[in-house]
Parts: structure tokens; C-alpha cells; sequence
């Protein structure tokens, strides 16, 4: 009709002039809007929270709007290149962006490792404004949080994967497309297999944490890792992680070590040591999200076996078996703790859902940064003050010990209960303390090892003692 | 210069295209038929009063006869010409009581009032013109001294309401209602046709001549005029066969007649240039800095595309699209744009009270804000894109300038609240007053930083320097 063609006409000049001008306007026709301008701020709403997706460009200048209204407690920096070579950026927040203090946790967030699994990207862009926001609004749990921990967030580790899932046409995105990376590469089957390593260990004896031995070899000189896969794996050596959570989309369900059955069969509960505070953390995480803790939901497709899933958690091998996941690789190469995360039945939902599931999960998100202020915590120093790195803190009756870090700090996650800690280091005299852990926060315990020529030093000492004594005694 | 005619004429054209909403393609085949017909001296009464009854359709008449059209009793036929015309004028009946009984209330006066004033008048008085005619006439039968009507006076009515509504479609309405109701034969809807076009084009060539004749009428009156003129010249030029070369000549010279209001209206703006844009402060100041000779190209470009600016506002208005506090409210805005982006430019120091005046929007609503500011930039970037075009020395595609210009939207935001958040910090710890100078530093460095990892490209990393420096 004439009337639609002419009032498409004058829509399309408004929109040249001021396409978004006015929400309200009906004579708005969706006759066709400059694709840009469609794609970006058409839903913004909240503080600069704009509930859409956001491809590479989009997701560098949402990241760089964040540091900039946030420059006091935010940065940005990339751990490197995709294959195709996007930056896989990570924007970090805490009141010292930039520095570790020492005693202060860390925290990541990764998302996206699967490109069409995209809904944990854009929650952790959402996040990363919202804690900023949040933190300029002064709200005290917020402020709190990034005054006490570093967070880093890190929105796609498979940027290239993201292109070409969000590439496809049509709203419905293939189950497939555009989850490896560009060289074909599933991410989160492609880290060194440490589980199988743990398994041997077990039966025959052997370290139960740090498994990662002879980097270079096996990461630097590796062809078969993709470069991303090598990335993260720096990242993880580099910054003494205490918690992480890795974001994935298909199902509805957070998901703890170990991923990798310990028989080989498809389905096996396959505990790891820390089982009872990965559940507690897992929990966490799933108890503030109404769709994964709800107990009636009904499974994402017709025939999916969820028998596995308690309380929105289940056990990744319970589930299935997963191997050279980076979740099992964390907890296996470093101190760090990570869970994975399924946000979503659909791996690459409509846009217009986006905002729901940042209202599902953003409690959630929150809930589970908290938990890293759990356990025990503290620095391991020698008798003159000095920071004792790579010291070896170990729980009685768990099967696996973290370390210490640069300036001597760690943290132990641990479930409320009563507890031997000991702390030791080569060259060193072991010490153990008992602690009794609550829910939250942290209890804080120091060691000051001392060390074996110490030792030696203030037994020659008392042996000289002794001899004077002695000589005086039958006057020598 | 070129693209800014093509501008305009596409205004111009999406002027004919809203008003002439009810354009009927079918009309054409239909008036293929309605031309074969003829139409006699003398006609039945019968007709006359349908027809006058048609023409004058009340304001708050509502289309409810609709299922009235099998019935074939003449109130029923009456109303069912009302009901058509009404259609057709509802949507503009709305344009215009949305437009006048806002436009005074508003401050208007401080985007352009006596302009806009005008305009309102020219809608306004022709509406109450035709009011006058029929106000002591209800049922339009009888002139005002109380005769009855001839079928000229009818015909001169028809035409009369088709020109002022801008609407031939109403005539075609009226005729093949009276065709399909056997009112009239279809010779007699074609010499009707006939009468009715050629009263029409008398009424557009004296409009026309009125219109010559005052060169010095102010923009507002062109426009308008603008405005009407090609919708006439082309219904007319519809009426197809029955046309002598004589009116297609007419037809011709409106269209010239056009052209030269076009070209006074462009002339204009060079003439008067500051009298409309008093209204615009900022706007006015970076008129007046920019006085060196080789600058004052750019001087005129940019009062063209000003002037520009406000018209298309303007009309926005009048056609109802948006209402004249949104456009009032975006007209401020923009001024305010210009202010920044000029501040940017000649790279000043801002004073308190510019930088004041940005966290003051925010305290209305922030939608309000996000949406005009974010018009503002709309605005400047399409003409920003136009002005390159006329200088014909830029080649960066328009859709990329929006997207930088979005983005540098987004990031002044983000900074704003970030000196804001700064400000409220430093004094809640009553630290020494904030150290911005420090803060442009840091920034500055962090900007490079990031431009080598990667993370910035070059032109953000300029972009925010310069905002930064720039407060």
C-alpha cells in the first residue's frame, strides 16, 4: 500500500537522521535500519548494560567502556592471540588493577571456550559493567569483593569459533558450528591429560598436585595444542589462581572434578579429592540460579540422561566422560579450583533471551566470586620474616596439597570442620597446626618454617651451651 | 552542493509520500474507466448534495459506516462519502491536531519561534478557511448569501478541498462511489474530473504567482509552499488524457517554480544567515570563530546544513512523527553537541559550567538523555557525512563514521561517569581537590599501552586522549 510505502520512506530518512530517537514512536516501520546502528544499542537499558550480542569489535569496546568509566579498579590486557588472531582479552577488577597484594585471592572467569556456546560470553560482559557499576553505586558486597580479591574475566577464549557460530543465518545455530576453534580444535579436549596421570599416582604411589612437569616441552614445543589452549596454560603458571569457573552452554547444570572417569567407561562418579568442597562450591553456584536448582525442571531434550544431577550439580564423570578438559587441568596443574558451568539448553539462544539469563545467573555469578573468601588462608614465612614460595600446604585426610605462592601466601578452600594443616618446604622443618574452619570467611593461620641449617645453627648452640655448662660444672 | 539537493528533494518527496498516503495505483486503471464516461450539464440534485456532503468531513467523524456499503439508501450513501474521505483524513487530521494545539504551548521559542510560528499559521489558517466556509452551512447545499449551489460552485469546492488537503485521492474516492452507486455516468465523472483540474490548476498557478511574488517571504512560508507544490504539480499531471499541452506547460513551470523556491531557499540561508540561528548559541560561536577566508566554505556548509536540520526537524513536527517537545528537546541537544565536538576541535579548555552541563542531563530521565545525546550524534554524523560529500574529499564510507561516532558516544559516557565517580570519591575522602591533570597522564599512557598490546586501535586511543583533554 502506498500509506506503508511512504511512511517506510520517511521511517528510513528518520532513521538516517535518528534512528533511535524515540522508542515510543510507532511510525517506526522495521523497513530496513542501517545494520549497524540495528546491532548495537537498540536494547540499551540499565547503566550501559546493553543485552545483546556482541561480536569481537563489539566485545573490545564494551570491555574498554568498562575500564574506562572504572579506571581505578579496572584493566585490561589480552593473554594472547586466537589462531585468526583476535586478542583473547581479559578485563580484570580489583582496587589495585594490575598488582598482586600480596594475601589477596585471585579469581577467573572464562567464557565461550565452545564459540557457539555463547551465553557465558555475554554474561561475563554484562558482569564485568555490572561489577563496575555496582562498585560506583557503593554497593558494600560489591565494593567488598573487588577491594579483596582480583578478578579477572576473561569473556571468549575462542573468539574465532564466536565469528563463525554467530556468522550463521537464521535465528536456530547449529549444535556444531563454530565450537573448535579455526583449526578444527575442541578447546576443552586439548589440555595435557593429567587426570590419567592422577589415576596412576593413586594406584601407584606419586604427587597429587602440580602434575604439570617440563612446561616447555609440553606446552611450548607441543604442535598438537592450539594456541589458545597454550595461552591459558601460561596464564594459569603465571597468576597464583585460587577459583575459577568456566562458562558453557547446552545444558543447565554446574559441573566439578573429575571429568575424566578413572575405569574409562562413559559414565562413572569419579571423585577427586576435594569432593565434598567442589560440591559445596558447585552449590553455590547452582542454589542462585532458579532454572538449575529447580528440581522439576525437566531435562533440555527429550531423552537426556540427567540422573546424575543433584541439586543442579552433578559430577563430571557422573555425567560423562570428559578428557583434557581445561576444568580437571587447573585443578590438577596448579592451586586452582574450577568448576564448569552449563548455562543454557539452547547453546546460542535469541538475543532477546540474553537478559533473562543475566537475571538467572547474576546472583549466581556473584555467589560464587564469594566463595574464594572460604577455608583457610595466610603466608608461609621463615623465622627472619621472609616469604617461603612454593611451600607445601597439605590437609589431613585430603589427598592434595596446594603450594604458596610468590610472597608466600595461600589460600585453602575448605568446607566448615576441623582441620591439620601443615605447612613445609625443602630445607625445611615442617610445622602443623590444627584450625577450626567455618562457613565464611577465611580463617587466617601463618607458619614460620624454619630451616634445617637453622636448625643445625641452634643445635650446635645448645650443644656449646650444654658443654660450657658441663665444663663449669666439673671444672674443666 | 549536489548531495544537499538530493537531500532536499528527498525530503521533498518523502513530504508528497506521507501526505499522499491513500495514493491509489488501482486509482489509475480506475481512472482509465472513470474517463470513458461523460458527464452532463445538469445533474441531479441528488449528486450535488453527495458530493458537498463529502467535501466537508468533520474532524471527529469516525469511520464507523464502513459496513454500511451494501446498503443502498442515500443517509447511508451520505455517510458512507464521509466515512471514505474520513479515512483518508484521519491520519492527517491527527498530524495536525498533534502539531497546533502543542506547538504553542512549547518553547518554541527557544529553537526558532518565529518560524515556527509561521508555519503553524499557514497550517492552521487554512484549516479554519475552509471551517469558515461551512460553518453556517452544515449540510453544504447553500452559499453564504443562501443560494443554493451550482455545480460550479461545487466543482470550485471539490478543488478547494483537494488542494488544501493535499489529497486527490479524496476526489477519486467521492467519483467512483458515485460511479459504483450509479449516481452519476461515468461521462459525467469525467467531465467532472475535468472541471475539477482545471479549477485546480487556476487554484495552483495563483498560489503560484502569490508565491513569486514575495521573495522576501521568510523560509518557513517557501518551505511549505515547497512542500505543496509538487504534490499538486503531480496529481495533476495524473489526470491524464483529458490534459492540453496548456496545463502540461503549467505543469511544467510549477515544477520551475519549485526549482526557483528551492533555489531561494538555499539563497536565503546565505542571506539571512544569523537570524534563525540565534536560537542556537554554541552553534552561533563557532560560526563566529571561524573567520579566516579559506574556512568560510566550510562556514556556509555548515549553516546550509543547519538550516537543513531545523526544516527537516520542523517538518518531522508537522507531520506528526515526533512531537515538538522531542523535537524542541533534540534541537537543544544538538546545540550542545556542537558545543563538545567544537570544544574538541579547537582543542579549548571547557569551562565548569560546560563540563557541568553534561552530568546535568543526567538528572532527567536517563533515557531521555541517552536517546536525544544519542540523536545529537545521529544528527551530526549524517550531516557529517553529507558536509563530506559536498567537499567531495572523504571517502570513508557513512556507516563506518556512524559506528566510530556511536562508539566515541559510548566511551565520553563511560569517562564521564568516571570523572563523576572520581570527583564524589576524592571528596567523601576528603583528598585534595582531583588531580585531573594526573588523571590525563595516566590515561594517556595507559591509551598508548594499550594501542601496542592491541587492545585499543589507534584512533579510540586518540579519541579518548582527546577527550580527556579536552575537560
Amino acid at each position: 500500500m502506498a500509506g506503508r510505502r511512504g511512511r517506510a520512506l520517511l521511517a528510513l530518512c528518520g532513521t538516517l537522521v535518528a534512528c533511535a530517537w524515540l522508542l515510543g514512536v510507532e511510525a517506526q516501520e522495521p523497513g530496513t535500519p542501517a545494520a549497524g546502528m540495528r546491532r548495537r544499542r537498540r536494547l540499551l537499558q540499565e547503566d550501559g548494560i546493553s543485552f545483546e550480542y556482541h561480536r569481537y569489535p563489539e566485545l573490545r569496546e564494551a570491555l574498554v567502556s568498562v575500564w574506562l568509566q572504572c579506571t581505578a579498579i579496572s584493566r585490561i590486557y589480552t593473554v594472547g592471540r586466537s589462531f585468526e588472531g583476535r586478542e583473547l582479552l581479559v578485563i580484570e577488577l580489583s582496587d589495585n588493577p594490575g598488582v598482586h597484594e600480596p594475601g589477596e585471592p585471585e579469581f577467573k572467569y572464562i567464557g565461550n571456550m565452545h564459540g557457539n556456546e555463547a551465553v557465558g560470553r555475554e554474561l561475563l560482559i554484562f558482569l564485568a559493567q555490572y561489577l563496575c557499576n555496582e562498585y560506583q553505586k557503593g554497593n558494600e558486597t560489591i565494593v567488598n569483593l573487588i577491594h579483596s580479591t582480583r578478578i579477572h574475566i576473561m569473556p571468549s577464549l575462542n573468539p574465532d569459533g564466536f565469528e563463525k557460530a554467530a556468522s550463521q543465518p537464521g535465528e536456530l545455530k547449529d549444535w556444531f558450528v563454530g565450537r573448535s576453534n579455526a583449526q578444527g580444535i575442541d578447546l576443552n579436549r586439548n589440555f595435557p591429560d593429567l587426570d590419567r596421570i592422577v589415576y596412576v599416582n593413586e594406584k601407584e604411589g606419586g604427587p597429587n598436585n602440580h602434575l604439570l612437569k617440563n612446561l616447555k616441552k609440553i606446552v611450548d614445543q607441543n604442535t598438537k595444542l592450539a594456541p589458545e589452549t597454550k595461552a591459558v596454560i601460561h596464564w594459569i603458571m603465571d597468576i597464583p589462581f585460587v577459583l575459577s569457573a568456566n562458562l558453557h552452554g547446552g545444558d543447565v547444570v554446574a559441573n566439578y572434578p573429575y571429568d575424566e572417569t578413572r575405569s574409562g567407561s562413559a559414565h562413572e562418579y569419579s571423585s577427586c579429592p576435594d569432593d565434598v568442597i567442589f560440591q559445596s562450591l558447585a552449590r553455590a553456584y547452582s542454589s542462585f540460579n532458579p532454572a538449575m536448582s529447580d528440581p522439576n525442571r525437566p531435562p533440555c531434550r527429550k531423552n537426556d540422561d540427567d540422573s546424575s544431577f543433584v541439586d543442579g550439580t552433578t559430577n563430571g564423570g557422573a555425567w560423562y566422560s570428559v578428557p583434557g578438559g581445561m576444568q580437571d587441568f587447573n585443578y590438577l596443574s596448579s592451586n586452582c579450583f574450577e568448576i564448569t558451568v552449563e548455562l543454557s539448553c539452547e547453546k546460542f539462544p535469541p538475543e532477546e533471551t540474553l537478559k533473562s539469563f543475566w537475571e538467572d545467573n547474576k546472583n549466581a555469578l556473584i555467589s560464587y566470586l564469594e566463595q574464594i573468601h572460604r577455608g583457610v588462608k595466610g603466608f608461609v614465612r621463615d623465622l627472619q620474616g621472609n616469604p617461603i614460595a612454593n611451600a607445601t600446604i597439605s590437609v589431613e585426610g585430603i589427598d592434595h596439597d596446594i603450594t604458596s605462592a610468590k610472597d608466600g601466601d595461600y589460600w585453602r578452600l575448605l568446607v566448615p570442620g576441623n582441620y591439620k594443616l601443615t605447612a613445609s618446604a625443602p630445607g625445611y622443618l615442617a610445622i602443623t597446626k590444627k584450625v577450626a574452619v567455618p562457613y565464611s570467611p577465611a580463617v587466617g593461620v601463618d607458619f614460620e618454617l624454619e630451616s634445617f641449617s637453622e636448625r643445625k645453627e641452634e643445635e650446635k648452640e645448645e650443644l656449646m651451651e650444654w658443654w660450657k655448662m658441663m665444663s663449669e660444672t666439673l671444672n674443666f | 552542493m549536489g548531495l544537499l539537493w538530493t537531500g532536499t528533494w528527498i525530503l521533498v518527496l518523502v513530504l508528497y509520500n506521507t501526505t499522499i498516503q491513500a495514493f491509489p495505483k488501482p486509482g489509475g486503471s480506475q481512472d482509465k474507466s472513470v474517463h470513458n464516461r461523460e458527464l452532463s450539464a445538469e445533474r441531479p440534485l441528488n449528486e450535488q448534495i453527495a458530493e458537498a456532503e463529502a467535501d466537508k468531513i468533520k474532524k471527529t467523524y469516525l469511520p464507523e459506516n464502513n459496513a454500511g456499503e451494501s446498503n443502498y439508501s442515500f443517509a447511508d450513501n451520505l455517510n458512507l462519502l464521509k466515512a471514505i474521505t474520513e479515512k483518508q483524513k484521519i491520519e492527517k487530521e491527527k498530524q495536525s491536531i498533534r502539531s497546533s494545539p502543542n506547538d504553542n504551548k512549547l518553547n518554541m521559542e527557544d529553537v526558532d519561534s518565529t518560524k515556527n510560528r509561521r508555519l503553524i499559521d499557514d497550517y492552521d489558517s487554512t484549516k479554519s478557511g475552509l471551517d469558515h466556509k461551512f460553518q453556517d452551512d452544515p449540510d453544504g447545499l447553500h452559499q453564504l448569501d443562501g443560494t443554493p449551489l451550482t455545480a460550479e460552485d461545487i466543482v470550485q469546492k471539490i478543488a478547494t478541498r483537494i488542494y488544501e488537503e493535499n489529497d486527490r485521492g479524496v476526489f477519486d474516492k467521492i467519483v467512483s462511489k458515485l460511479l459504483n452507486l450509479g449516481l452519476i455516468t461515468e461521462s459525467q465523472a469525467h467531465t467532472l474530473e475535468d472541471e475539477v483540474a482545471e479549477v485546480l490548476q487556476k487554484l495552483i498557478s495563483k498560489e503560484a504567482n502569490n508565491y513569486e511574488e514575495e521573495p522576501n517571504k521568510p523560509t518557513s512560508r517557501t518551505e511549505s509552499q515547497a512542500g505543496k507544490i509538487p504534490e499538486k504539480v503531480i496529481p495533476v499531471a495524473t489526470i491524464q488524457d483529458g490534459f492540453t499541452n496548456g496545463e502540461n506547460d503549467e505543469t511544467v513551470s510549477n515544477t520551475l517554480t519549485l526549482t526557483n523556491g528551492l533555489e531561494r531557499r538555499t539563497k536565503t540561508y546565505s542571506e539571512d544567515n544569523f537570524e534563525e540561528l540565534q536560537y542556537f548559541p554554541n552553534f552561533y560561536a563557532l560560526l563566529k570563530s571561524i573567520d579566516s577566508e579559506k574556512e568560510a566554505k566550510e562556514k556556509e556548509t555548515l549553516i546550509t546544513i543547519m538550516k537543513t536540520l531545523i526544516d527537516f526537524v520542523k517538518m518531522m513536527v508537522k507531520y506528526g512523527t515526533i512531537s515538538p517537545e522531542e523535537g524542541v528537546a533534540y534541537l537543544e541537544n544538538l546545540d550542545e553537541m556542537i558545543a563538545l565536538q567544537t570544544k574538541n576541535k579547537l582543542e579549548k579548555n571547557a569551562t565548569d559550567n560546560k563540563s557541568k552541563l553534561l552530568p546535568a542531563p543526567s538528572e532527567k530521565s536517563h533515557e531521555e538523555t541517552d536517546s536525544t545525546k544519542e540523536e545529537a550524534a545521529k544528527m551530526e554524523k549524517e550531516y557529517g557525512t553529507l558536509k563530506d560529500s559536498t567537499k567531495d574529499d572523504n571517502s570513508k564510507p557513512g556507516g563506518k563514521m556512524e559506528e566510530q561516532e556511536e562508539k566515541t558516544e559510548a566511551y565520553l559516557e563511560a569517562i564521564r561517569k568516571n570523572i563523576e565517580w572520581l570527583k564524589k570519591h576524592d571528596k567523601k575522602e576528603n583528598k585534595e581537590d582531583y588531580d585531573l591533570s594526573k588523571m590525563r597522564d595516566f590515561i594517556t599512557q595507559q591509551a598508548d599501552a594499550y594501542v601496542e598490546k592491541g587492545i585499543l586501535n589507534k584512533e579510540e586511543a586518540d579519541a579518548i586522549k582527546r577527550i580527556y583533554s579536552s575537560l
